[in-house]
């Protein structure tokens, strides 16, 4: 999983998620973001950021699976959990320059292609390109963040409960109980009784 | 009236004259009575509306109730934006809570204005980004702090439009119980008058 050739197969996999989700984009327009890719690796279980810490990278997960949490009292809550194909980082953090209010780590074992906040910067500064891709890309994560909070504060338990399941069925499988559990902001016991519901119609 | 919008927009970009006259021609400038309605569920959102004067809030039904997620004051945004931005039909209704003044732009023509110039696209990158933080720092707030921390916080930082919305919609935007609530602005009250004493 560490040879150069992945990283070829990483960097299709970029190319086509920016040019089939965010907008065309030539190769030879690609060309010009490749050298300000970093590969990032991480076990699984591993911390990415800390509270605290300040946020430096865009990050893309290509490989594996990433929570976004707060620690909070003596639980933790997630906020979003990002599986291939999907954008992670402390947003706040990352735009502000101020010490990040969540923590993100690894589930599963993965890999990040990440952009430093200097490399967008500049990327911005000198790639045509890049200012409009850069604001459809934060049209999509503000469209995502409104929908998440409309069906956690819109919907009932029960709804979340199966519209997620439904839509992510394999993240049952990915995800340990206790943080899907979270991120849905149901409690643990329901949690469990849902899952019941959902075997028993089956 | 225009002084406002100047300030927030200078928040992201420093306009030329030229730009901010290019910009100017197209403000919509209208005032609506209390309780009208700017848009409802099912329509498309067209407008980015910026509160020059007055109050307006945003809200959806959950089970007949209406839910608050957002209160716009003098000097902010308001529009059903994922409808705005997405063109599919609101999920939310926006709705004058005040007399209010609005300074708005259609969606046509900010689109027209992403065509002109690169500068534009980043000033609409700039914006939406603001807004992507505000909602996440709106979630933040929720999960980390509690009912009452969540009282206290807004009436500290938010004085005015305590004063200002109905108790019911600050209830709602705060997600507390409306006899919640009460309980807490009565506690309010009671340790305000004891210092004052």
């Amino acid at each position: 999983m560490r040879g150069p050739e992945n990283e070829q197969k990483y960097l299709e996999f970029i190319f086509q998620y920016i040019h089939t989700r965010i907008g065309s984009l030539s190769r030879e327009q690609f060309d010009l973001f490749r050298p300000y890719f970093k590969f990032r690796r991480f076990e699984k279980k591993e911390i990415i950021l800390d509270q605290g810490e300040i946020e430096d990278n865009l990050n893309v997960v290509v490989e594996g699976l990433v929570r976004k949490f707060v620690v909070t009292g003596k639980n933790d809550v997630t906020l979003q959990l990002a599986t291939e194909g999907h954008i992670i980082q402390s947003e706040i953090s990352f735009h502000t320059r101020s010490p990040s209010p969540v923590k993100l780590e690894t589930i599963e074992p993965t890999v990040l292609v990440s952009l430093t906040y200097e490399s967008v910067q500049t990327l911005l500064a000198n790639i045509p390109i890049a200012e409009s891709l850069g604001r459809a890309l934060i049209t999509q994560m503000f469209i995502k963040k409104d929908s998440r909070y409309f069906n956690q504060i819109g919907k009932s338990t029960r709804e979340k409960f199966l519209d997620y399941v439904n839509n992510h069925p394999h993240m049952l499988q990915r995800v340990p109980q206790k943080i899907l559990a979270s991120y849905l902001n149901i409690k643990p016991e329901t949690f469990s009784r849902l899952k019941h519901l959902i075997r028993n119609q089956k | 009236m225009v002084s406002r919008i100047k300030e927030y927009i200078g928040r992201f970009l420093t306009l030329t004259p030229e730009e901010w006259n290019t910009l100017a021609e197209t403000f919509e400038v209208r005032t609506c009575d209390k309780k009208v309605k700017l848009l409802e569920i099912g329509e498309v959102e067209n407008y980015i509306h910026f509160v020059v004067k007055g109050l307006a809030r945003k809200y959806f039904y959950k089970e007949g109730e209406e839910i608050i997620t957002q209160l716009a004051k003098e000097g902010e945004l308001i529009s059903s934006s994922v409808s705005f931005l997405s063109s599919q039909a609101s999920g939310y209704v926006v709705e004058t809570i005040e007399p209010t003044t609005f300074i708005s732009i259609s969606k046509a023509q900010i689109e027209s204005f992403y065509k002109l110039d690169q500068r534009w696209e980043k000033l609409g990158r700039l914006i939406i980004t603001e807004l992507f933080l505000e909602k996440e720092r709106w979630e933040l707030e929720r999960i980390c702090f509690s009912t009452r921390e969540r009282f206290v916080r807004f009436v500290s930082g938010n004085y005015d439009l305590f004063q200002r919305v109905p108790q019911k919609y600050l209830a709602s935007y705060l997600n507390i119980k409306p006899e919640t609530f009460s309980r807490l602005k009565h506690l309010l009250q009671k340790k305000t008058s004891s210092n004052i004493a």
